[in-house]
């Protein structure tokens, strides 16, 4: 259909092209260039009209081109009529199917969405029922299994509390054993221990007896060697009174010697005296000798001197020589007399003086030998006393030793007593302790058993606890595996208690939207009703147009005679008119808006003109009815687009599939929209892109979000080269459908909620 | 934010717009009429339209110039047979009174070609270092390879953000 009226269309615009006899002329300058040639030609008119009095049959000629003209043009109103008409049967047709379609749609999605629904629920009750039923006997078989699973858990903890209890009690009764054990040990330990006392006590007196032993030893020994030694000094005491009365003898001897000694002594010291006495007699003969010699010496030296001076006298010097001489020999002799006496005298007194000496020496051995022998009595007096002394301690000693020896005797004999009684008492601790040893061994060994017997009965409790254990593990396990089990039973209960809520939830979130529906529905379908009765009422105008037209055809038949006649009688006149006639219909086909001015300067002579302007203004009428008719079909179209949308937004149709739609719907809306574009729209080269991009801006326009809408009102408005009054109002009622879910549309000059800039108009 | 992205036709807008709206290269057939859609980059929202480029609805991007933060003007590198033609486009554009304040980013496209003109050589050509008053930086891209369009929309970002 888009197609067809596409190539119509393009059909009409190339006529119109054709006519206008410009190509490829920019939209706006031509729009000018037709404006300033309707104007042109309505001036000319104008002065035609003036000068008609003067030059009637110009006049008349161009009457008559008009005539033909209008009569042309008159088809061509018929024709577009007829078009016009078809497009509205087309329209109405469409609409109707439209209407029905969306009726059907509505209808049908209703009973689908209530069908759905209904099986959904049912579906659902019946999933849900089974489920329920399902449920409760896995609730209760869970149950079951929970009961039996709990009774044997009862029964395992009771196991386990007794198997607790026997634990406690071996414990208990190994504890025991130990302790008692751990006494046995202790007492042991003690009875080693004072063994081990004793035996030192023991050894302490043995050793102590071999002591007073070896003393005792040491003490006879001595006793003997002081018995020995007493002999040894006895012997020595009768020896020594040997020699002392030896010594007596020599003494009472030497006594006697020394009486003898005296004596001779004496007896020497009056020889002593009488030698002295000669001595003494020698000394006085020698004096007088001397002093005879010295009265000699003096006679000599007197003779000498009397010689000396009796020098005469020689023969007497000489007898006095010779007496001298003789004197001198017998001095000499004298001299050798008492030389010899003298030599005799010194023999006799060295001969006594050796023996004083002698006799001294022989005295002084005697006194030294009685010395010696005094020292000799006085150390035998000493040593007799020493021996006596000796013999009193050596008896002494002997008297200590048998004391002593008896002391020892007394003491061996108490510490053999107490050895014995030691050895009496180690023997009965022995027997004791081997007694006790015994007695502990057979504890020992009876513990031992009862230890063995505790530790076998342990070792079965142990292996029937390890059993009851693994017995106890397993039913855990069980347990545990049942616990999860039943935890996800539950799990999943409630999941699908979840589920069913909600899918509960759901089915009311769906019966809300079908509800929310049904009301949009009711609400369609007023405004359908709304539709239908506006549709009805154009129907009814179309059918008055109808009739208006059945009649305008009438009369325009009637003219149609008359206007041949005029015709007729015009035709002669004029190839001049012709131009005219040309010029005028390429005016009334391309401004039809200009069709009042135009019409309205006819003359008013005629009857035809008149009823043709009748016709005209009924014609003026009926277009702005129908053009009216169209707005409020494409108000109406916009509406039910909105109200599709909205519809569809609540269906949750995602926008692409929406665009989809529209781009695959807009066929009736486009074709009522196409002709107005062509008609008013001049058409370049690129008509076809051009006519695509109008298509694609409106589309969109229609389609997207208000906020970019609003940024295509300017393109839409200089595409379809809207009036700025036009403008504005497409902004109001972008503004008013923005403000849809809002309250009442903004009223105008007011400034706009949602865009912030004041528009700058196009320039 | 409103961001035009506008050039010749077969210039790669749509790929373009795309590429930034979706991050994917789409198949697209010449644009009769425009696209429109929300980017968002780096938390700015853009509503990016892309207009068609042939040289019969060339006119009517002036009917979209009105608000526009940004324009794109997106140039097939390797077309320099019509770079004149471009060139002229953009002149026009810029001298709308609507477009006054907006910041201008050209897109050297199809950078991943052979032949395809440099940045210098492609702004000498566009006659961009003669403008005065006006915000612009020239990107070398390419939509199918996906490359220079994050600099350029960074710049871009900052450049908006620095003008607010």
């Amino acid at each position: 259909m888009f197609a067809k009226l596409k190539k119509k269309i393009a059909e009409e615009t190339a006529v119109a092209q054709r006519s206008g006899g410009a190509t490829r002329i920019p939209r706006s300058v031509s729009k000018e260039s037709v404006a300033s040639m309707g104007a042109d030609s309505g001036d000319d008119f104008a002065s035609d009209g003036s000068s008609s009095r003067e030059d009637l049959s110009s006049q008349l000629l161009r009457r008559n081109e008009q005539i033909r003209k209008l009569e042309a043009r008159l088809s061509d109103y018929a024709e577009q009529v007829r078009n016009l008409q078809k497009i509205k049967e087309k329209l109405e047709i469409a609409l109707e199917k439209h209407q029905d379609s969306s009726m059907r749609k509505f209808q049908e999605q209703n009973e689908t969405f209530q069908a759905n629904r209904a099986k959904m629920a049912e579906g659902l009750a019946l999933a849900l029922a089974r489920k329920d039923q399902e449920w409760s006997e896995k609730m209760d078989q869970l149950e079951k299994e929970k009961s039996i699973l709990t009774a044997q858990l009862q029964e395992m903890k009771n196991q386990s509390m007794n198997l607790f209890q026997r634990r406690d009690e071996l414990d208990e009764l190994e504890g025991f054993q130990q302790q008692e054990l751990s006494k046995i040990k202790h007492m042991l330990l003690k009875k080693e221990e004072s063994l081990g006392k004793m035996e030192q006590e023991l050894e302490a007196r043995t050793r102590e007896l071999s002591r007073t032993q070896e003393e005792l030893m040491n003490s006879s020994q001595m006793s003997s060697d002081l018995s020995q030694k007493l002999e040894e000094l006895q012997r020595h005491y009768s020896t020594l009174e040997e020699q002392r009365d030896h010594v007596i003898a020599s003494k009472t001897g030497a006594e006697s010697k020394i009486t003898a000694l005296e004596q001779k002594e004496q007896e020497l010291q009056a020889l002593i005296q009488q030698l002295s006495i000669d001595l003494q007699k020698v000394t006085a003969e020698t004096q007088e000798k001397e002093d005879i010699i010295t009265h000699l010496q003096e006679k000599v030296a007197s003779l000498e001197k009397r010689l000396e001076q009796n020098l005469s006298g020689e023969e007497h010097v000489q007898e006095l020589l010779k007496e001298k001489t003789l004197a001198e020999q017998n001095l000499e002799d004298t001299r050798q007399q008492l030389l010899a006496a003298r030599s005799s005298q010194a023999r006799a007194i060295n001969t006594l003086e050796t023996r004083v000496r002698e006799l001294e020496q022989t005295l002084q051995a005697s006194e030294e030998q009685l010395q010696q022998s005094k020292g000799v009595v006085a150390a035998q007096e000493a040593q007799i006393q020493e021996l006596a002394a000796a013999n009193q301690e050596s008896s002494r000693v002997q008297q200590q030793a048998l004391a002593l020896e008896q002391q020892f005797l007394e003491r061996t004999q108490a510490l053999e007593a107490q050895i014995m009684a030691l050895e009496r008492a180690r023997a009965a601790d022995q027997t004791a302790a081997e007694q006790g040893m015994r007695q502990l061994e057979q504890e020992n060994a009876a513990l031992k058993e009862s230890r063995n017997e505790y530790e076998r009965s342990l070792q079965n409790h142990q292996f029937e606890l390890k059993k009851l254990k693994e017995e106890w593990s397993q039913r855990e396990i069980v347990s545990v595996a049942m616990a999860q089990a039943l935890e996800e039973v539950r799990k999943q209960r409630e999941e699908f208690q979840q589920q069913a809520a909600n899918l509960t939830a759901i089915i009311d979130e769906k019966e809300q939207n079908l509800r929310e529906k049904t009301k949009v529905l009711l609400q369609k379908e007023q405004e359908i009703l709304q539709l239908e009765r506006g549709h009805n009422s154009a129907l009814l105008q179309i059918h008055q147009l109808q009739a208006e037209l059945e009649a305008l055809r009438t009369l325009k038949a009637e003219e149609a005679a008359v206007v041949a006649e005029q015709e007729d009688l015009l035709r002669l006149r004029g190839p001049l008119q012709a131009e005219a006639l040309s010029v005028n219909e390429s005016h009334v086909m391309t401004s039809r808006a200009m069709q009042d001015p135009v019409f309205q300067r006819t003359p008013n002579g005629e009857v035809g003109a008149m009823d043709l302007t009748q016709l005209q203004k009924e014609k003026q009428d009926l277009e702005q009815q129908l053009l009216e008719k169209n707005k409020t079909i494409k108000q109406m179209q916009q509406r039910m687009l909105e109200l599709r949308k909205t519809l569809q937004k609540e269906l949750k149709i995602r926008p692409d599939n929406e665009l989809f739609e529209a781009r695959e719907k807009p066929g009736p809306e486009m074709a009522n929209m196409a002709p107005s574009v062509t008609n008013n729209a001049d058409l370049t080269d690129a008509r076809e892109i051009n006519f695509e991009y109008l298509k694609h801006v409106v589309l969109k326009f229609m389609s997207c979000r208000e906020s970019e809408a609003f940024h295509l009102i300017k393109a839409v408005s200089v595409l379809l080269n809207f009036s700025q009054e036009e403008e504005n109002m497409l902004k109001e009622t972008l503004e008013y459908k923005m403000s849809w879910f809002g309250s009442k549309p903004a009223p105008k000059g007011s400034i706009r909620p949602s865009i912030s800039n004041p528009r700058i108009p196009w320039s | 934010m409103r961001i035009l992205i506008l050039g010749l036709d077969g210039a790669g807008k749509t790929t373009i717009l795309y590429r930034l709206q979706v991050g994917e290269v789409v198949t697209t057939i010449p644009t009769i009429g425009f696209n429109v859609e929300t980017v968002t980059y780096k938390n700015l929202k853009f509503q990016v339209w892309d207009l068609g480029g042939q040289t019969s609805i060339r006119p009517y991007w002036r009917c979209y110039y009105s608000n526009t933060d940004a324009v794109i003007y997106v140039v097939d590198s390797c077309d320099r047979d019509r770079i004149g033609i471009s060139k002229s486009e953009l002149v026009a554009m810029l001298e709308e009174e609507e477009l006054r304040k907006a910041i201008l980013v050209v897109f050297a496209n199809k950078q991943d070609m052979e032949q395809a003109m440099t940045s210098s050589e492609m702004a000498n050509s566009l006659g961009l270092p003669a403008l005065k008053d006006r915000k612009w930086q020239i990107f070398k891209t390419s939509a199918t390879k996906g490359t220079g369009l994050d600099e350029a929309m960074e710049w871009l970002v900052e450049t908006l953000k620095s003008r607010q």
